[in-house]
């Protein structure tokens, strides 16, 4: 008998599982490899030994209690409702900021089409040039947003003026 | 042969409508479903992680995490497959990160650093002391010593093999290995745990 049929008797051992090992359930006649194994076992005496043993240590696995305490359990359980709790709030944060956003760009929009026939009207009735009431269109639009960075910028001097953070 | 045939089929279909309506509860995420979960799986999970990590404590932070890691990714778990095998490989993956923070490495860094610490400790039962139970409990201490002495994949292959009862296919989908891989470890595993065993007949 050479080492590749013991190695193969082994593999076939340790992966059949527990249940396939003892004598009176191993069997005979179902596959092949089972078939030759069973064969093999019954005049290997080492792949034997290593089959019984294999099955005392499965045996003696399955026998090593390793359990969670109840404080764990409940730590865990708190955590993940908590856990749960901070994720719903945030979705439903998530969900007023898009209905916002959706509600604000389709304000924008209209609007947008409001004044851009509104300037169009005041550049009529004041026989000004397109170009000019389409620039004082732009202008106005961009504005509120030009007005709010120079009040934020001239904020920011006005800290650092008086904390010296940005004074080298 | 029928009967049989249909008891599978019934525990089969049973088991794909569970993992159906576990699927549902982690899309909802629903907590109370999750403090079920908890609870059923508590001692399965737990065991895996102390043999993984070899440390009882990191396996204590590593099982509140995963479940929280289960709650913000539920909806990824596909109810084709079984919950058990998709929140060992959540556990596995957490492990795996845990360890890359900690050192570039691979499982074999999950090795004890200490052999004094004794994770997988085989507390008395408590019970009469008949002299099989103390032979079993003896076998279990020394099997239990060489478990620390393996590397931890072996550990892991060993657990989710011979107290999990997973397919080798399922294992590997845990480990994220093919399933050669996972054939050799749960061989070498076991051969490297004779010696102990044989220890424990002396």
């Amino acid at each position: 008998m050479n080492t590749d049929a013991h190695e193969r008797a082994r593999k076939l051992i340790a992966l059949a599982g527990p249940e396939t090992l003892s004598a009176a359930d191993r069997p005979s006649d179902q596959r092949s490899s089972n078939a030759w194994l069973a064969a093999h076992l019954e005049t290997c005496a080492s792949c034997r030994a290593f089959a019984e043993n294999a099955a005392q240590t499965i045996h003696g696995l399955r026998a090593i209690p390793i359990a969670a305490e109840r404080s764990l359990v409940s730590t865990t359980q708190i955590r993940v409702r908590r856990r749960a709790l901070e994720l719903r709030r945030n979705r439903e944060r998530l969900r007023l900021v898009s209905v916002s956003c959706t509600a604000v760009t389709l304000c924008a929009l209209l609007s947008t089409v409001v004044l851009w026939r509104g300037f169009e009207w005041l550049g009529e009735r004041a026989q000004l040039a397109s170009s000019v009431w389409q620039v004082g269109f732009l202008v106005f639009c961009v504005m509120p947003a030009l007005v709010a960075a120079i009040l934020l910028l001239a904020k920011d001097r006005h800290l650092a003026d008086h904390t010296g953070s940005y004074r080298g | 042969m029928s009967s049989m045939n249909a008891t599978a089929f019934y525990f089969e279909s049973s088991m794909a409508q569970e993992s159906t309506e576990i699927a549902r509860g982690l899309r909802r995420r629903d907590a109370d479903l999750l403090d079920r979960l908890i609870e059923q799986y508590q001692h399965r999970l737990l065991r895996y992680l102390v043999y993984l990590t070899g440390r009882r404590e990191l396996a204590e932070d590593l099982f509140q995490e995963t479940w929280i890691r289960v709650l913000e990714r539920g909806h990824q778990f596909n109810d084709k497959y079984a919950f058990s095998t998709w929140l060992f490989s959540v556990a596995h993956n957490l492990a795996i990160d845990h360890l890359r923070r900690k050192q570039p490495a691979s499982l074999d860094g999950l090795l004890n650093d200490n052999d004094e610490d004794a994770p997988f400790d085989v507390p008395a039962t408590g019970r009469a002391s008949a002299f099989d139970l103390t032979v079993q409990r003896e076998q279990s201490e020394h099997i239990a010593a060489g478990m620390q002495h393996l590397p931890a994949e072996y550990r892991e292959a060993l657990v989710l093999r011979f107290q999990e009862g997973m397919s080798l296919e399922e294992i590997a989908s845990v480990a994220r290995v093919p399933l050669g891989t996972v054939k050799s470890r749960i061989y070498r595993g076991l051969s490297a745990l004779e010696p102990w065993l044989k220890g424990a007949q002396l």
